[in-house]
């Protein structure tokens, strides 16, 4: 039999007492007696446990399991073994030293709590900061929006060239009133809320944007690669649609209050901001794809209007899929722009439909709109 | 002078097993998605609490990660909606924060936005920083015996902000009177088992530990408006250089020789008291060590890494597949939260954990006789851990 000293605490005062303690482990006891205790105590080795993650090499501090209150459901005795034949003997054969004792009804709670967190988190995120921002969206004076609208402009001009500075804006005089007599045919019968600054930034990439404050940047690929000029007026409304419906300032303001709350829940732990970004980005595309298909809506609503087919519009679609295909395959979620085959659909049923069309701008204004950048 | 009725703090921790631990919690925590982190942290916890011994007698944390994990979901709930409306709200206001301010109204107005945003946040800083030190007592047990505080968060909360405010009021010369105050208010509601800690002293007394913060202050000030006067550059660098070094250790200086009066005129019950002797430059020296053996071994990786990196992306050009660089930017991100993850252990076995060794082998339990009479106390359910203080992210790494 095992005999060691040790030292005992009985949870009852912060009186010390030394201890003898034995190992019988034909019983399967653990008892220890001394001068201060009065009766011996034995502890059943079942009921065993060792605190966790304590320093190795010293004294190690054992302790009882029991059901009530107590949050990690053991006894408040405690009793200290210096390291040694006793205490190694003990680690190798007590059977549940390490269990973690939980208790009963937690996990019910846990789900409880995590349902209610999640759907506060949920409520927050999808219906109660998109609705906030619609509605301070509306509020926000023109001039500030339109401020607002020059920095993002300025920052899509240094993401494409890396150069703050670089002047990117294409100024040919004939490509320039080519481009406002196309605004002009779109806009004609619409009544607008914004004044419409327009540009055409000389830089390759297929793409257009539309800024807050009615600020629309065309990059010069795109009109490079369209068809004609009906499909970079089908873009070119599909942009106009976003600025009417406020969409760029819309969506910083909700990323202004999604951000912190997705930073808060997602923790600090290291690499925390990069699965944040993720998120966000995740939260991003589908109030994106939403709002794209509003701008389509919009899109063949003013071609309508302006008696311009939406066959261009189509053809442009039809490229975005050929190059999609080439490219790797994105995720479904991760595209902010909806499956181009629907929208391409869409537009084609609507060109159908169309009566008298005619081209949105004559042959020699095109030509001139495709030396913009010249 | 030492008596054998008294205690001295003793620390057996080593720094191969708190890096163990540390890196093997914060991996689980990153592929866990942060879940972790709640257990991660009350095992850093309960290892540095059990390698705090006095009189043999190692210390017990006995804080839960399911606690931690519960309390932060309630205040996920009351955060989520506080949070989101207010930033939305500041951000809508503080649009021209994005445009460059040019008129020295606009800049009043940001600034003032700036500190608006903080002022709202204050009071439950305040309020989940009380809480969380409530948790802690109330989690940490020694001899058996637990120690405990009162409730008081609120009031805690807002005497804090009075004296904040009233710190800023008084650029400063008034924070030994908020720093008393408040540890004050938080001693006096502390307990270990049925003995009541209580805070004695006097405010004014700690005007002495800030001098060299006022030394730091004038060097700065003469040396500026010396090299302004003689119109010298090198004057106006080695002043300012020499004035802020100087400020920033007198700041530690104040804080150490702060917690030595604290300690020195604290008692526990009516016949034990304490002794806190840490010394500044001891602490200064382990953080510049720490800092450099951690500055080296990252030096080091990256030295290496980038070599590697930069070889993989040349053969990566060549082929000029979408699929491999994809592979190679995840690969890329995997690396550098590695390194994160190691920056976090190290920080911790090389500066956080030295540290906390000085502060406990400096410090001493004078009149251990009376310990035998104190009894337990009763326990304390429900306290919400520090769901607060965790989502505010209040209170470093553990």
């Amino acid at each position: 039999m095992l005999e060691a000293a040790g030292i005992y605490f009985d949870g009852v005062s912060a009186a010390k007492h030394h201890v003898d303690v034995r190992l019988d482990e034909a019983t399967g006891y653990l008892s220890f007696e001394g001068q201060s205790i009065g009766a011996p105590q034995h502890w059943r080795l079942e009921e065993l446990r060792l605190l966790a993650d304590q320093p190795s090499g010293g004294w190690l501090t054992f302790t009882r399991h029991i059901s009530g209150d107590d949050e990690m459901l053991r006894h408040e005795a405690r009793l200290s073994l210096r390291d040694g034949v006793l205490n190694a003997r003990l680690r190798e054969f007590a059977p549940r030293l390490h269990k973690r004792d939980v208790n009963k009804g937690a996990g019910l709670r846990i789900v409880k709590l995590m349902g209610g967190a999640f759907a506060a988190v949920a409520l927050m995120l999808f219906v109660i900061l998109p609705a906030m921002a619609d509605t301070l969206a509306r509020f926000m004076p023109r001039d500030r929006e339109e401020q607002f609208g020059q920095v993002v402009i300025k920052q899509i001009s240094w993401f494409v060239s890396r150069d703050s500075d670089a002047d990117l804006s294409c100024k040919n005089d004939a490509g320039l009133a080519a481009l406002a007599k196309m605004e002009a045919r779109l806009t004609a019968n619409i009544d607008m809320e914004y004044e419409l600054n327009i540009q055409v930034f000389d830089h390759p990439m297929v793409n257009a944007f539309a800024a807050p404050g009615g600020q629309i940047v065309i990059m010069r690929g795109l009109i490079d690669e369209a068809k004609g000029a009906d499909a970079v007026a089908g873009v070119l409304a599909h942009e106009i649609g976003h600025v009417e419906h406020r969409d760029s300032t819309r969506n910083a303001l909700r990323a202004a209050g999604s951000a912190g709350l997705i930073s808060m829940v997602l923790g600090d732990f290291s690499g925390g901001a990069l699965a944040a970004i993720l998120a966000e980005q995740m939260l991003d595309a589908s109030y994106t794809r939403e709002a794209e298909a509003e701008a389509d809506k919009f899109a063949l609503e003013a071609l309508r209007n302006a008696g311009v087919s939406g066959t261009g519009f189509a053809s442009f679609f039809d490229y975005l899929l050929e190059q999609q295909s080439a490219a790797l395959e994105l995720p479904f979620y991760f595209m902010s722009h909806p499956p181009s085959q629907e929208r391409a659909d869409k537009a084609r049923a609507f060109a159908q439909k169309q009566t008298a069309t005619s081209s949105v701008l004559s042959a020699a204004d095109w030509k001139a709109l495709q030396g913009v950048c010249d | 002078m030492s008596t054998n009725n008294d205690i001295h703090g003793q620390y057996r921790g080593t720094r191969g097993e708190l890096f163990h631990l540390a890196i093997v919690t914060t991996i689980l925590t990153v592929i866990t998605l942060g879940i972790y982190r709640f257990w991660a942290k009350t095992r850093i916890r309960k290892y540095i609490w059990s390698s705090a011994v006095g009189d043999g007698d190692a210390f017990e944390y006995t804080g839960t990660g399911l606690e931690e994990f519960l309390g932060f979901l309630v205040a996920v709930v009351v955060l989520a909606i506080y949070l989101g409306v207010i930033q939305m709200v500041l951000f809508f206001f503080g649009l021209s924060f994005v445009a460059e301010p040019t008129t020295p109204a606009e800049v009043i107005m940001m600034m003032s936005l700036l500190y608006l945003n903080l002022l709202a946040l204050l009071p439950l800083i305040f309020y989940a920083a009380y809480r969380a030190r409530r948790y802690k007592m109330a989690r940490t047990r020694w001899r058996g015996v637990r120690f405990g505080m009162e409730q008081g968060a609120w009031g805690y909360a807002l005497r804090a902000s009075g004296y904040t405010i009233l710190m800023i009021v008084s650029i400063g010369l008034l924070a030994p009177l908020a720093n008393f105050k408040l540890e004050k208010y938080m001693i006096d509601r502390s307990w270990y088992g049925d003995a009541k800690f209580e805070q004695h002293g006097k405010w004014t007394k700690l005007y002495g530990a800030m001098k060299h913060i006022f030394i730091g202050l004038t060097v700065l000030s003469v040396g500026i408006g010396a090299g302004a006067a003689m119109e010298s550059e090198a004057m106006l660098a080695i002043g300012g250089v020499v004035g802020y070094v100087w400020l920033v250790v007198g700041g530690l200086y104040y804080r150490v020789h702060s917690m030595r009066y604290f300690f020195a005129n604290r008692t526990l019950g009516e016949d034990i008291a304490f002794k806190a002797e840490p010394r500044t430059w001891d602490l200064l020296k382990i953080a510049l060590i720490g800092g450099l053996i951690i500055g080296a071994i990252l030096l080091a990786i990256m030295a290496v890494g980038g070599l590697g990196m930069a070889g993989v992306m040349s053969m990566v050009a060549q082929s000029e597949s979408f699929a491999l660089m994809g592979l190679i930017g995840f690969v890329g991100a995997v690396l550098y939260v590695l390194l994160l993850v190691l920056v976090g252990a190290l920080t911790l076995v090389f500066i956080l954990q030295p540290m906390i060794n000085h502060f406990v082998t400096t410090f001493t339990v004078q009149g251990k006789d009376a310990l035998g009479d104190i009894s337990q106390r009763a326990a304390e359910t429900g306290v919400d851990a520090e769901g607060f203080a965790d989502a505010l992210d209040i209170g470093g790494a553990f």
